[in-house]
């Protein structure tokens, strides 16, 4: 009997429901990695703390009894220590300090953030063509190699003189020279799980590389990504006070905690207070980050998860 | 092997030249009027400036500008500095000074690699115990509080309570080298002791540790024999390019303790307009990072011979 | 003071000295008696013992020397060291007053348009271990003027007042500009004792032609474009590597050698044993510090690892609070620098795309509104930023600098100027002497019921920069934000901006800038050099040109402006033309600065007199209010134990005295 080749096999088109109906299981990646990460208790105490801090930001602002926007140097109040009224004492000029620091701390988590997310994004997608997609593989690996050899401090002031200075600006420089970190450690992951055998087997089912990246690949990059971004933070922070120190940093309109720190320093020895209180946060903003951040690349990391 | 170190090489050469002229082109986006000092600015008038830049090279077309610059890079002459030090040769303004960086930043390197290295040992070897606790919130603290503050603290706890000079001293420069040394290692031993431990533990999860394990092997010489050497090969890639750029100095560090080192030069170049000295300096930079990277690799396949350079990309 | 006098004076300031010598002691410079009245050992009054090491800082960042070779340079930051390190003709004593040096008697018969100074001999050059190189002779002070005025040689450097006083100077500055490089790097003095007036008929003589009558001109002998140059140096160098050349290749004439240099770390200095002056009581070795870092200056001090130190803000306030502070007792307040502050009006402002910022102009160009801010601001809280102890020492009333010009019968010339103005000349209260509130007031509501008219809306918008590093700065800025805003509610709104670098290049350059203050220090010893600044449409006007742009604004819409402008600009060329008599003179230059104050054209804003703990008696030192002899470390009286609050009080009576 002769069947008709046809009748026997015909041709599917790919269908994304019905390839995850195969090979479904149990298994849901993002819920393991947050049952793992519950798992530490002390990283959850850690995220408990820097969104608290976060949100007490803003309350700090709204309880405060100045209003940072309408501040008014005051010779005669300056100096004062840290009392009922002025709850963390006065500046040089007399001036609150509780606000000022408050103010300056959610600047310097908004940058941090901005620029850590930022750094992500474009790392990741850069990272993913790098390792990927072969021909992209020389040039990118040049354009790292002369952005990496030129030293930062060189285009930070570049900037600064020619562009200005601002939020946007440092932004934006910030996350135009701090992806490259990220997109190598990217891609070097990329290239090293790219042609396993699962993912030549994807291949060559049909699968599209959108598809690849994203359910075979990703899962092992998202480990690597959150411990670059826990370590981004404390960066951007220090790197944001080294550029205050050098003139290079933001204008005088967005004070930061970088810059609350730089003028500290000309007065700690007498009013160890105007040094203590940003130190203390921004130590704060980056210790939570760096372990919750080394938690959550744990839990992440799949290999962990059977 | 020698065909694959001369392709190296010729690929990293062209990495420095289009780093060099990168930067060539980067720093004249920098308005002519940088080229006076504030009261030339003023003092001098459109004609007289004209005159100067003329004088200087600096109206001549952007491509002759580029080729002279290229000639003079191929004699190993980056021409004189004008405001660091005015008319003195860019080589020997930059040779004055990377003694001292490198004298800073290699005795800060040793001892990170010194303590740095047995700290993350420690830590792995007691993984999820009292050291490797200890060592954590040291690595943790160290990278959370901004280099600013705790150069600071470490300036006024060595000035005031040691006594020790705060001011970097070429008459002295032993004892008044030990407070911007503390600064720098400090930051280093962190960094070791961190990617020491982290692949450590990585390499302990491995089957063939475990396989050593269950065929009895102690502990001890599994960690030396096996974790630690093969840990190693990771870190050992980066250290020749760590050496070699203790010559750029640290930009912070020497600020704050005065050292007559690289660190501060390349920013006041900059501020002044001293082109010269700017592209003399990244030119440098470029290539000691250029052959710190390929050191790094050769260092990896000495200590790994399954690694086998040939063939392989730049970047890894 | 007449010329005549002049020479008369220096004749028997040389004869005093010829016997000072012969006697084996007595003062040196017979002027000086501001606690420094004992030569050679210079003992300290305060009972210590001199210092024979010194240890000075400056900031790396902003201070550090770049260039060694001193007709080649502008900039202070050189000239402060190298001043040790060459003989001027003439020098300058603690109370600011001309007195020999290598010259030993100098004067003009022609109101100051020829003059002649008489040098000394035994004047020698010695290179950096202090071994004899050449003598010093007339001849150097023309090799000196001929390499500032040739333009290939030294590129334009120093050549502006030499150029404005001496005949031929811009003649033969032309002239080499024409010639190739080359030609102009070979060229001898030949062509340019033709040229340029200058001669020196014999090694003691040394005769300068000026090109107007200057009488003014002597006092330009302690700046850098008169100072000598060996030939024999030049040609052991190779006129091509003159630039560039180091501590160790420079030949020496003045009271040190400079032994060591350190860039950004340190700079050793070392007494000159074949200087000139056996008198001159001298350091050991001077070593000045260079600090990354500016507020270790403090810490280094209390260490004993410097002798002297600035006070920051906060150290300060807790020494004063504190009366069992160690240094409680040695708080001591510097002498003003020699710069006077203004707050200069920008009168054609432009935004950031390079459109007249048409709003603020209207306002500046109105006089009322120029004076509701001069009477209004109660600086004293911004005064205080610098000596919260005593914030009207900061006081300054005037356009010129005091302690700079005397009239023949000792009163200062800012004394007149603020007599004239009408506040008393002394300050016995604690209130600012210009601050009237009712006044300002008035001027405000004149201002806006005018300016309203005139379509200008209020607030009126003020643009104020700052350097974005200079913390001190944008603290000041911020005081005198409200100190305006304070003048009325909705009247004036300051905007606090940054520059990054350079504030020619990024804010007055482009005309940013609504107001800015900036501090003058005289050239030389004359007026002119003051409001010779604020000329209009005079080429050399420095701040006309460059801050307030008053060339650039449109007659049609600020005649009132401008006629005020060019009433001045005559009133002070009137002055200028007055050379027979001194007192005349400077008289005819107050009343100009007079009517250029009352017209609120300029505010003046403030003198810098901060503290500080020293070893050093600053009242010893020379205070150099021209020329680039500040720095000089000679006959400085230094001791061991720190000066008390007391000493100073009483260096300050026995000086004013």
């Amino acid at each position: 009997m002769s069947h008709n080749q046809d009748e026997l096999f015909r041709l599917v088109d790919y269908s994304a429901d019905a390839a995850e109906r195969i090979g479904y299981s149990n298994y849901s990646y993002w819920r393991s990695v947050l049952q793992n990460f519950l798992k530490k208790k002390s990283a959850v105490v850690m995220a408990g703390v820097f969104f608290f801090l976060v949100i007490f930001s803003f309350i700090a602002l709204a309880i405060s009894k100045y209003d940072y926007a309408t501040l008014v140097p005051e010779s005669s109040l300056a100096f004062i220590e840290p009392n009922s009224e002025y709850w963390f004492g006065t500046d040089n000029l007399g001036r609150d300090y509780w606000c000022q620091v408050w103010y300056a701390a959610q600047t310097s988590i908004k940058l941090a953030l901005i620029v850590a997310l930022g750094e992500c994004v474009v790392g990741l997608i850069i990272g993913c063509l790098w390792g990927y997609v072969r021909v992209l593989d020389r040039p990118l690996t040049e354009v790292y190699n002369i952005i990496n050899n030129v030293p930062n401090i060189i285009y930070m002031t570049l900037i600064a003189l020619l562009v200005g200075q601002s939020f946007t600006i440092m932004a934006v420089a910030m996350i135009a020279f701090g992806w490259l970190i990220m997109a190598r450690n990217v891609r070097n992951l990329v290239l090293m799980y790219r042609d396993r055998e699962y993912n030549l087997a994807s291949r060559c089912l049909g699968t599209p590389v959108r598809r690849v990246l994203t359910k075979n690949i990703f899962p092992y990059l998202v480990s690597v990504v959150i411990l670059r971004l826990a370590l981004s933070i404390p960066g951007t922070i220090a790197l944001e006070s080294t550029l205050s120190y050098l003139g290079l940093g933001l204008g005088l309109e967005t004070p930061s905690l970088g810059v609350l720190l730089r003028n500290a320093r000309n007065s700690f020895l007498d009013e160890p207070y105007l040094l203590i209180f940003p130190a203390v946060i921004v130590s704060l903003i980056t210790i939570t980050f760096y372990l919750v951040g080394n938690a959550f690349s744990d839990a992440a990391d799949p290999r962990n998860h059977v | 092997m020698i065909k694959y170190t001369i392709k190296r090489l010729l690929q990293s050469l062209l990495t420095v030249l289009v780093v060099a002229t990168i930067v060539f082109l980067l720093l004249r986006m920098l308005p002519n009027e940088y080229y006076f000092t504030e009261d030339q600015v003023n003092k001098l008038s459109e004609e007289e400036k004209n005159e100067r830049l003329r004088a200087a090279g600096l109206l001549d077309p952007i491509g002759e500008q580029l080729l002279r610059y290229y000639g003079g890079l191929v004699r190993f002459d980056f021409g004189d500095s004008r405001r660091i030090q005015t008319g003195v040769p860019v080589l020997k303004v930059i040779s004055e000074r990377f003694m001292v960086s490198m004298r800073l930043g290699v005795s800060a390197l040793l001892i990170a690699l010194a303590i740095g290295i047995p700290l993350g040992i420690l830590q792995a070897m007691n993984k999820d115990k009292i050291p490797d606790h200890i060592g954590t919130a040291y690595t943790v603290f160290i990278n959370a509080v901004p280099p600013l503050v705790s150069y600071s603290l470490i300036l006024v706890f060595g000035a005031h309570v040691l006594g020790l000079p705060s001011l970097y001293s070429t008459r002295r420069p032993g004892i008044s080298s030990i407070l911007p040394i503390a600064c720098l290692s400090l930051a280093s031993i962190a960094h070791y002791a961190l990617w020491t431990r982290r692949y450590m533990v990585d390499e302990m999860n491995k089957d063939y540790i475990r396989l050593a394990r269950i065929k009895g092997m102690s502990n001890r010489n599994i960690m030396i024999r096996h974790v630690l050497k093969n840990a190693f090969v990771p870190l050992a890639q980066y250290i020749p390019a760590s050496f070699l750029l203790t010559i750029s100095g640290s930009l912070l560090a020497e600020r704050f303790f005065s050292t007559p080192g690289m660190g501060p030069l390349l920013t006041d170049a900059i501020s002044r307009y001293d082109l010269n000295v700017v592209q003399g300096c990244v030119v440098i930079y470029a290539t000691l990072g250029v052959i710190g990277v390929f050191l790094g690799d050769v260092l990896m396949m000495i200590f790994d011979p399954r690694i086998r350079l040939v063939g392989k990309g730049e970047t890894r | 003071m007449k010329a005549k006098r002049i020479k008369m004076l220096s004749l028997a300031l040389a004869a005093t000295m010829l016997l000072a010598a012969c006697g084996g002691g007595g003062g040196k410079t017979p002027a000086n008696n501001g606690g420094n009245s004992g030569s050679g050992s210079n003992a300290p009054s305060n009972g210590g013992e001199p210092i024979k090491e010194i240890v000075l800082w400056e900031a790396s960042g902003t201070r550090e020397l770049e260039n060694f070779f001193i007709q080649n340079t502008e900039q202070a930051k050189d000239l402060n060291v190298l001043c040790n390190a060459y003989a001027p003709l003439l020098e300058i004593d603690n109370k600011g007053v001309l007195q020999p040096a290598v010259a030993t008697e100098w004067g003009s018969e022609d109101d100051g348009l020829t003059w002649t100074f008489k040098l000394r001999d035994g004047v020698t050059w010695v290179d950096v271990n202090g071994n004899y190189k050449a003598d010093l002779t007339a001849q150097d002070w023309v090799t000196g003027l001929e390499w500032v005025l040739n333009y290939h040689k030294n590129a334009g450097n120093n050549t502006s007042m030499p150029i404005a006083m001496i005949a031929g100077a811009g003649e033969y500055y032309e002239y080499t500009k024409e010639l190739e490089a080359a030609e102009a790097m070979a060229l001898d003095t030949t062509k340019f004792l033709e040229m340029v007036g200058i001669e020196s008929p014999d090694k003691n003589t040394l005769i300068y032609h000026c090109s107007k009558n200057a009488p003014y001109f002597d006092t330009v002998a302690t700046s850098a474009c008169l100072y000598p140059l060996s030939q024999a140096l030049i040609d052991e160098l190779g006129v091509d590597n003159m630039v560039g050349m180091s501590n160790e290749q420079m030949w020496y004439s003045g009271p040190y050698t400079i032994t060591s240099y350190i860039m950004n770390n340190e700079k050793v200095l070392t007494k000159n044993p074949a200087y000139w002056d056996k008198d001159a009581s001298l350091f050991d070795t001077v070593t000045i510090r260079m600090m990354g870092d500016t507020n270790l200056d403090d810490q280094l001090y209390e260490t004993g690892e410097v002798d002297q130190c600035d006070l920051e803000e906060s150290n300060l306030r807790a020494i004063y609070e504190d009366e069992n502070h160690e240094f409680h007792d040695q708080l001591v307040e510097k002498r003003p620098r020699k710069y006077s502050y203004q707050m200069h009006f920008n009168f054609n402002k432009l935004d950031a795309q390079g459109n007249p910022d048409v709003n603020w102009n209207t306002a500046a160009a109105n006089e009322n509104f120029r004076k509701s801010i001069y009477y209004g601001m109660d600086l004293t809280a911004r005064w205080a930023r610098d000596n919260f102890i005593y914030p009207t020492h900061c006081e300054n009333l005037a356009y010129t600098m005091k302690g700079l010009l005397y009239f023949s019968d000792g009163t200062d010339y800012v004394d007149k100027v603020i007599e004239q103005l009408g506040y008393p000349t002394t300050n016995t209260t604690d209130a600012p002497r210009r601050y009237d509130a009712n006044k300002a007031a008035e001027y405000r509501d004149k201002a806006i019921e005018e300016l309203t008219a005139q379509g200008v809306t209020f607030p009126v918008e003020m643009d104020y920069y700052v350097l974005a590093r200079n913390q001190a700065a944008q603290d000041a800025a911020t005081v005198l934000q409200n100190i305006i805003e304070s003048i009325g509610d909705n009247y004036i709104k300051v905007n606090i901006k940054t520059y990054v670098a350079s504030l020619t290049k990024e804010v007055t350059g482009p005309q940013l800038h609504s107001v800015n203050n900036s501090g003058w220090g005289a050239d030389y010893g004359d007026p002119e050099n003051f409001l010779g600044q604020e000329l209009y449409q005079d080429d050399g006007a420095y701040y006309s040109n460059k801050y307030s742009y008053i060339n650039k604004v449109d007659e049609a819409e600020a005649p009132e402006l401008i006629a005020t402008y060019k009433e001045f600009t005559e009133m002070a060329k009137a002055a200028a033309a007055i050379c027979d008599d001194m007192d005349a003179r400077y008289q005819a230059y107050v009343d100009a600065e007079v009517y250029f104050l009352e017209h609120a054209l300029t505010i003046p804003f403030n003198y810098e007199v901060v503290w500080q703990l020293t070893h050093v008696n600053d009242y010893s030192k020379m205070e150099a209010m021209y020329g680039c002899q500040t720095y000089t470390y000679k006959n400085w009286e230094t001791s061991t134990e720190a000066y008390t609050t007391a000493d100073y009080e009483g260096f300050l009576a026995d000086f004013n005295s």
